[in-house]
């Protein structure tokens, strides 16, 4: 495949084309079969490419030790794509971001003292050839692979990247490298500061658009927030006159954080208005490749999570955490069908003399279809009459986005304006036909002087003929328009979902319409009779309750655990897991002990806890630190020599985007009053993944088992979720067949439904909720006993949907 | 650490701008960065003489803000392409020849903003 660009657009083996991509991260949505579902739907809603991260860190547990095996073969992932018909944007960093853990650099690397990673500390640029070292040695892993594939069309290098002073030698070398790999594609990366960096680097310059990042903004009220975007098109060629405009990151949802407001109050904030603004602004703008970030939502299992976010990635994305479409994918796959339909690679801005407040209004005219495009766009709160220079009149809804063709020369007929927006065209050498979504407040004005009012029923059509050729116009309700699927110069009617393949996806019996050129309209009904009832969620049973922290008792035999040479923080004792805990011995003679531990610890003394906190505070995109004193008296310290246990839980290292990656976790600082020298051991895993010696007499980590079953079938598709709305407890990490699926901190109100991951589930399962924290009333350890017999979790079914094929 | 490194920062300054006033001292700023809200300003130090926000006034798109009445519950709006005149009062601090201004704003998303740059005062 050989991949060009001019300043219009990508030329794919000499045919432009219009890149809708969007952004899928295999570790979050693991497995090949779950990157098959989600493919699929992707291309179903018009998207014609997917941006893929490779996560190094997820791949490498040591230096060159790399698994791509089971869930971690890429190949599978990029075959996936491949199969369902979608191009590939790949971004192999080495540093990603995304929200993952360490921006996705590995923790061995973080370990190295000779490596500074990405070059920079804080923004002051520093050459590290150590770390240049092992980034050969990852794109040698990585590029084997992309390059199997031809179906790669971009390739980025870095992310989001800037220095103070800007020297190129960093991002000269990656792209060497890459080039040296037998990268051929195009090569980007990815300016997060649209100020035109990198782009003498590069192929072609890209950058990411993310006008909502705060969640407590109303970016309906605080509209400026769309300036960047409304004047993108300046910096695109500010930065390079002769590449495509590229928005390698539009936004199409957000991240949900620790401190956040959940992912319900973002979804709610940003609407399907939001999209629709988003990526008709962005067409306005010239833009020819965007990929929405995130299209697909995920969950940051295993220790996936940089310290910022929760398990749920689902990012409001209009393919959710769970794979279920939202109302913003039914609003991308309208635009993105509209642009399938009159192609958008070849436009040029047209002057357009108008002002009205409130109104962004941009002209375009399109160099292939000799048409021009009225984009126009209401930031009033109220729906608003918007006269135009050219003598028509229209309404727009609050926050609602149109474009309007002008002068479009159709098989039968012209049309000279409508405001009635085109869903999608179906057309032959003779004949089209065109799908209009129906608005009673719009119109269409053809050229022959005929006005057609919007205001029509499901299905109403019309004919234009003009010598031997015919335009047919159909109208369908937004409604309708949402459970529209085209396929293959065919649209389906009334269904949930339709895959590329023809599958048929329905939640309940339906009438399903068929409409070709050929054949017309066709119906057929299907009768769904393999879904069982999902309206109740049921209280799993708990099969046993066991005591699971032998390392809090006294006496616990620690001697083959590492002895602590130097600095106690996770890093330098090269213990990258969630969880580290510490030993050590304390003579009676202390009067205190002073410490700080990221994120989440507790102190134990003689096995039994003396404190138990949440230190984790973000302000500002910065770790707050905190440190902490514990008196001590006899009381505690009750042996000549007593035995100490801290077990930290760090919810994950810095993204690095505006911190740094190795910023140390595990326990920070520690030190007695009065000052001895205190000799740690440390070990990491919670001792139900380390050994099958867990059993213990003390009850602060407290593990609950249930099991339960899962009907799994080739042609029902569904989520499945654990909900602790009714769980007593303050904090827990949960285990799917041993796998970590989630954590659980009551306190912060972001989460309580974990989404049962379809790759990790089996027809028979066993589910393991490890609770750390019990009721801050309970102290004793009869009570912490007693209290978790209370423990209600409960199991639901979020989606199904039976599949016709 | 700033999220946005300090020549990006620097951008926003308009060189040439410093100017003496009868009570003080004036410089004038652009946003070309993007779209976005003051929640505060710091303080501003011009060579070794630091203003605080009671001494502070941020004046843009015709109204006049005093530094201590910016807050992340009253912020500034600063869009993109917007320019605005800050003006510290009450002390000397100009000196002929170049002069050192560091403004310390903050922004809700980003947290502290720093920004330098050096502007040269004729008399």
């Amino acid at each position: 495949m050989e991949v060009t660009f001019d300043k219009y657009s990508l030329i794919i083996d000499g045919e432009r084309m219009f890149i809708k991509s969007g952004a899928y991260h295999y570790f979050r949505t693991p497995g090949e079969r779950m990157a098959r579902d989600r493919f699929q739907k992707m291309k179903s809603g018009g998207y014609n490419a997917v941006d893929i991260y490779f996560n190094w860190n997820y791949h490498s547990p040591a230096p060159d030790k790399y698994d791509f095996t089971g869930i971690k073969d890429v190949r599978k992932i990029l075959q996936a794509a491949k199969d369902c018909g979608l191009y590939i944007i790949a971004r192999p960093g080495p540093f990603i971001n995304g929200e993952v853990n360490a921006g996705g650099l590995p923790f061995w690397l973080l370990k190295d003292e000779e490596v500074i990673p990405r070059n920079r500390i804080g923004t002051e640029y520093k050459y590290s050839p150590k770390y240049m070292e092992y980034i050969a040695q990852w794109y040698d892993q990585i590029i084997p692979v992309i390059n199997e594939f031809d179906n790669v069309i971009l390739f980025q290098i870095e992310n989001e990247y800037a220095t103070d002073s800007m020297e190129e030698d960093y991002m000269r070398e990656l792209y060497k490298m890459a080039r040296e790999r037998g990268v051929k594609c195009p090569i980007f990366h990815n300016d997060a500061y649209f100020a035109g960096l990198w782009a003498d680097c590069v192929d072609i310059y890209a950058l990411d658009l993310y006008p909502y990042i705060n969640p407590n903004q109303n970016w309906k009220q605080d509209n400026f927030c769309f300036d960047t975007l409304d004047n993108v098109e300046e910096i695109f060629r500010g930065a390079k006159e002769d590449s495509p405009p590229f928005i390698a990151e539009m936004q199409s949802g957000w991240f949900d954080k620790w401190d956040g407001s959940g992912y319900k109050h973002i979804r709610d904030a940003l609407g399907d208005e939001h999209i629709n603004i988003m990526t008709k602004t962005a067409l306005s703008q010239g833009v020819t490749l965007f990929n929405h970030y995130m299209t697909v939502g995920g969950t940051n299992w295993g220790n996936l999570a940089c310290d910022e976010v929760y398990t749920s990635y689902e990012f409001t994305a209009p393919i959710d955490e769970f794979g279920v479409m939202q109302s913003n994918f039914y609003k991308a796959k309208e635009i993105n069908y509209f642009v399938d339909a009159f192609g958008f690679t070849k436009t040029e801005p047209k002057d357009f003399d108008f002002y009205q407040e409130n109104i962004y209004a941009k002209m375009r005219h399109d160099l292939e279809n000799d048409c021009d495009w009225l984009f126009i766009r209401n930031m009033n709160p109220q729906e608003t009459d918007i006269q135009l220079p050219f003598d028509k009149q229209i309404k727009l809804r609050p926050y609602d986005m149109k474009i309007c063709p002008i002068n479009l020369k159709l098989k039968g007929c012209e049309i000279e304006f409508s405001d009635l927006e085109i869903f999608t065209r179906l057309q032959n050498e003779n004949e089209d036909a065109v799908f209009f979504i129906a608005d009673d407040k719009a119109n269409i004005y053809i050229k022959n002087g005929e006005i057609i009012s919007g205001n029509k029923k499901n299905f109403e059509h019309l004919t234009f003929k003009n010598e031997n050729k015919t335009t047919q116009f159909v109208f369908i309700s937004k409604q309708l328009a949402d459970k529209s699927w085209v396929l293959d110069n065919k649209i389906i009617f009334n269904a949930d979902y339709v895959l590329p393949n023809g599958a048929i996806a329905l939640e309940k019996n339906s009438e399903i319409a068929y409409f070709d050129l050929k054949h017309k309209f066709a119906k057929k009904h299907y009768v769904v009779n393999e879904l069982k009832p999902t309206t109740k969620k049921e209280i799993l049973k708990i099969s046993s309750v066991d005591f699971c922290s032998p390392e809090i008792d006294v006496d616990y035999d620690y001697s083959n655990w590492q002895k602590v040479e130097d600095k106690t923080d996770s890093l330098s004792c090269g213990m990258y897991d969630e969880f580290v805990w510490y030993k050590a011995k304390l003579p009676n003679t202390l009067t205190e002990i002073t410490l700080s531990a990221r994120h989440l610890f507790a102190v134990y003394i003689n096995g039994k806890e003396v404190l138990n906190r949440n230190s984790y505070k973000i302000e500002k995109l910065q770790d707050v630190p905190e440190t902490i004193s514990i008196p001590l008296n006899k009381t505690i310290l009750k042996n000549e020599i007593n035995e100490l246990t801290v077990l930290v839980q760090n919810l994950g290292f810095d993204k690095g985007f505006s911190g740094d990656t190795n910023n140390p976790r595990g326990l920070v600082h520690f030190e007695t009053t009065p000052q001895i020298p205190i000799k740690f051991y440390v070990n990491e895993k919670l001792s139900i993944e380390r050994d099958k010696k867990w059993e213990s007499e003390n009850p602060y980590l407290t593990k609950i088992t249930t099991n339960f079953d899962v009907d799994i079938k080739d042609n029902v598709f569904f989520g499945k979720y654990i909900s602790f709305e009714d769980f007593n407890c303050r904090r827990a990490t949960i285990f799917l067949n041993g796998i970590k699926i989630g954590r659980y901190i009551k306190r912060t109100h972001v989460q309580d439904k974990f989404y049962l991951i379809n790759e990790f589930l089996k027809p028979h399962n066993k589910l393991e909720v490890v609770v750390w924290e019990k009721d801050r009333n309970i102290k004793s350890k009869w009570g912490f006993k007693s209290d978790i017999k209370n423990v209600k979790i409960l199991i639901g079914t979020f989606k199904q949907y039976q599949l016709f094929k | 650490m700033a999220i946005v490194p300090e020549f990006l920062i620097k951008r926003i300054y308009q060189k040439g701008s410093l100017k003496k006033l009868e009570n003080g001292v004036s410089v004038n700023l652009k946003n070309i960065l993007g779209p976005g809200l003051i929640s505060g300003f710091n303080y501003v130090k011009i060579n070794d003489v630091t203003f605080e926000p009671k001494d502070v006034k941020f004046i843009t798109n015709n109204t006049e803000y005093i530094g201590t009445d910016v807050s992340e519950d009253n912020p500034v709006v600063f869009r993109l392409g917007q320019t605005g005149t800050l003006i510290m009062t009450g002390q000397d601090c100009l000196q002929e020849g170049t002069n050192k201004i560091i403004i310390e704003a903050l922004n809700p998303e980003a947290g502290i903003v720093q920004l330098k740059a050096d502007d040269t005062y004729q008399s």
